[in-house]
């Protein structure tokens, strides 16, 4: 699983997927929950921009390890 | 320097003592009778050199020792209730019934002494008084012996190798959590015993160590184990075919720090390292954070260039999946499992109760119904003693 | 015994990837493969089964899960079967998820079958047994008595032995046994096998868990960047991404790009619709984005080459190995924050 091989190397690693729980269980740490399995990243580009903001938040957050992140509404 | 070990039947077993405030009872394996408050097992053995089967000073394993086959002492204590033990745990021998496969001494017959608590008496000095009674017993009941022939002679001695062999060590984990939970290196209790330290194998299987820890049943290591010890007897046997066996490094698990625990495992790795040794063959003894002793041992032997198998038992939760080990380092990547200890055996009633008529828990002890693995004394030794392991269903 | 059978969208013959996203549907009877495991099942009848699309499954899990326990309990059986997903992950989840709850919330016996790599084993956590199946349907015509076999040791209502002699996949619970041989002998044979180079070991330490490293300070002076598992490369594959079980991973220039335009861009993930994602190729590796805010100093600097490959039914060891890979040329061009996008 890529984002934990990337961890290991101590690079901090944001996984966008709509499937957190299965990221979890294969041990990624910072996860943020996208829309769709066909477009994680939103369908245009406002949405885009939401998660992908969220996304670089959780890149310069402490967390705690296999944290999700919804992207809030707004 | 060589040791032998003289073994003779059981049958010659002597009469134990007259002994105040102590009940003592003979069973037979297989009979249906469930021991409680087990404190330890002891095999009865004498020296006919007149020196002590149980010293507190010069060397063990030279010369020649008497033991006695198919026999071992058991004491057995129930505290008095106002001051229990901190970490005392309930510790049972079944003689029949499905605990009986878990037990070291299933093949034996019992001598078991059941100690009275006296008033005026402490904890310790109760405890103290029993022990030592124990060995007495135990040395005892061997005195037959120096009048009859031996069965059998074993002799144990490190020959020189010829072959370049992988060498191999046994560091053996003993443990001292302060006063009734100590083991004894020649009478002194392991944390003032300056460990690590290496001995010659012969002494552990001839009464170097004793027992007088009382928690953690089916993870300590009593007196037997170490008489007994199959680990050492299997490298002596091993001696010259596949290893080369190095010896035995004793050192100490609960350390009180981490600092502490880093340092005992640097110190270990080291004595192992000073007998030239390839590989050692790690054990623990009862649980909780002496398995994290353990773990940093196996690391800092690791780190050091000498590999590691540990000797470990597990706390899995039966209901659930995923890993029981207590404590883990990924350097440990060999592992023996002694069993799970959580695992629950089946419920089973004994005709007679000897030790205690009720468990620590306040059941009764002829009722009382599926107990787990952990109260069931030496079920899962880790020092390899029996053939308990778990797998993975 | 009534038996239900769980099936996604196309094993239902509902459709491919385009009816991915169809709601719990009841069926008379048994379906697809399922009339294949019927006819194997002595005194066991499939009595209905429940479809659901894969997609709808993963992004309405509560209300798809709500609907097929109350479908599965109308149907009052005695046995729900689940699968067999292969390698498929959002259908072996799926299956895992639906045949976990109805054993748990309904108590009525329940098994899925799929690959032994495939996430869902994961999420049941060893709450309802798995048969292990090929990757891909090749491998239908093997699984099915091999599920019957299972089933018809659910319905006996006895306690399952151990996994080697009942066909289903080891669920993590340890079980004693007393072994040949007393571990101090084990441990002897260990140590000498290790010496020779082949450590093994009768128990698994501890979850192999990577601690989250620590945050980059700013993102304004940071290098960040994109890999991929969602297969997205240049149009037309030119380097041949595998679809399924990638072999391994590809690394492409976004120099001078400001976005990743359809048409220069596509998916080849085997595992969804990647008809959304060919539409605009942004949905799986946000570049568009990313540059805005590069241009906008919310991000230091776009790292100037990307990463993919599918993650689509990739054996655990091979993710491992393109992982670290990627991560040791990451950390030699001086990455220090990545993105990464899965499906």
């Amino acid at each position: 699983m890529l984002a934990k091989e990337i961890e290991r190397a101590g690079l901090p690693t944001v996984f966008v997927t709509s499937l957190p729980t299965i990221a979890t269980m294969i041990g990624a740490n910072r996860i943020v929950r996208g829309p769709a399995i066909t477009h994680p990243f939103g369908v245009d580009e406002t949405e885009r921009r939401g998660i992908v903001e969220r996304a670089l938040e959780m890149l310069e957050t402490p967390v705690e390890p296999l944290t999700v992140w919804e992207v809030e509404a707004g | 320097m060589a040791w032998e070990l003289a073994t003779f039947p059981a049958g010659l077993m002597g009469k134990v003592p007259p002994l105040e405030h102590v009940d003592v009872e003979v069973v037979r394996p297989g009979e249906p009778v469930r021991i409680t408050h087990v404190l330890d097992a002891v095999e009865p053995r004498v020296r006919p050199d007149g020196r002590a089967a149980f010293p507190v000073e010069g060397t063990a394993g030279e010369g020649r020792t008497n033991r006695l086959e198919g026999v071992v002492v058991l004491s057995c204590l129930d505290f008095p209730a106002e001051e229990r033990p901190l970490h005392e745990q309930e510790s049972l021998v079944d003689m029949a019934g499905p605990g009986a496969a878990l037990s070291p001494i299933a093949e034996d017959t019992a001598v078991v002494l059941r100690f009275r608590p006296r008033a005026g008496l402490g904890n310790e000095e109760l405890e103290a008084s029993a022990r030592r009674t124990t060995l007495v017993v135990a040395e005892e009941l061997a005195r037959p012996t120096l009048d009859a022939e031996p069965v059998e002679v074993e002799r144990f001695e490190l020959g020189p190798v010829e072959r370049e062999l992988p060498a191999v060590a046994a560091l053996i984990q003993l443990s001292d959590l302060g006063p009734l939970y100590y083991q004894y290196l020649y009478g002194v209790p392991v944390g003032a015993a300056g460990l690590p330290r290496a001995i010659d194998p012969a002494e552990l299987l001839d009464g170097a160590v004793t027992c007088g820890e009382y928690h953690w049943a089916a993870l300590r290591n009593p007196t037997v184990v170490f008489q007994r010890s199959a680990l050492v007897h299997a490298l002596y046997r091993e001696h010259g075919q596949r290893l080369r066996f190095a010896g035995v490094v004793l050192m100490r698990g609960y350390e009180q720090s981490a600092a502490a625990k880093r340092r005992a495992a640097e110190a270990a790795a080291q004595a192992a390292l000073a007998l030239g040794v390839d590989g050692a063959i790690v054990t623990t003894d009862a649980g909780g954070n002496s398995h994290t002793d353990v773990m940093l041992t196996c690391r800092a032997c690791e780190e050091a260039g000498v590999r590691t198998t540990v000797i470990v038992a597990e706390m899995a939760d039966p209901e659930a999946t995923g890993p029981g080990l207590t404590d883990w380092v990924p350097e440990a990547d060999s592992i023996v499992s002694a069993g799970n200890a959580e695992e629950l055996v089946p419920a089973w009633t004994p005709q007679r109760v000897l030790g205690g008529d009720t468990l620590l828990d306040g059941t009764p002890a002829a009722t009382a119904g599926p107990i787990p693995v952990r109260n069931y004394f030496g079920a899962t030794n880790q020092t390899g003693q029996l053939a308990l392991t778990a797998t993975t269903w | 015994m009534r038996a239900v059978h769980y099936l996604n969208q196309f094993f239902a013959g509902l459709g491919g990837e385009e009816a991915a996203e169809t709601p719990p549907t009841r069926l008379e009877g048994a379906v697809g493969p399922g009339r294949g495991l019927d006819g194997t099942l002595e005194g066991i009848e499939i009595v209905a089964t429940l479809a659901c699309g894969d997609d709808y499954f993963a992004e309405h899990e509560e209300e798809a899960l709500g609907r097929l326990l109350e479908l599965a309990g109308a149907e009052r059986p005695g046995l729900v079967v689940a699968g067999p997903a292969f390698g498929s992950g959002r259908y072996g989840y799926a299956c895992a998820r639906f045949s976990r709850l109805v054993s748990e919330r309904l108590g009525i016996p329940a098994l899925a079958a799929m690959h032994g790599e495939n996430p869902g084993v994961a999420v049941a956590e060893g709450k309802v047994p798995i048969v292990p199946t090929a990757v891909n349907v090749v491998g239908m015509r093997d699984a099915l008595p091999r599920m019957a076999q299972l089933a018809a040791a659910l319905a006996s209502g006895r306690e399952l032995g151990p996994p080697a002699e009942e066909g289903y996949l080891p669920r993590g619970f340890r079980r004693n046994r007393l072994a040949e041989q007393p571990g101090a002998e084990r441990a002897i044979d260990l140590l000498l096998a290790k010496l020779d180079g082949d450590a093994r070991s009768e128990v698994d330490g501890g979850f192999d868990r990577v601690p989250p490293p620590l945050p980059v300070p700013d993102l304004s002076r940071a290098r960040l960047a994109l890999v991929t598992e969602a297969g997205c490369v240049p149009q037309g594959n030119p380097d041949r991404l595998p679809a399924i079980r990638a072999q391994g991973w590809l690394r492409y220039s976004l120099a001078g790009e400001r976005s990743l335009a359809a048409g220069r861009y596509e998916s080849v993930h085997g595992g969804f619709d990647v008809t959304l994602a060919n539409e605009d190729p942004n949905r799986l590796v946000p570049l568009d984005t990313v540059r805005a805010l590069e241009e906008a100093g919310r991000v230091g600097r776009i790292h100037d080459v990307f990463y993919t490959t599918t993650g689509n039914g990739t054996p655990v060891a091979a993710s491992t190995r393109f992982g670290s890979e990627i991560a040791a040329e990451l950390r030699e061009a001086g990455v220090e924050a990545v993105l990464l996008s899965g499906t």
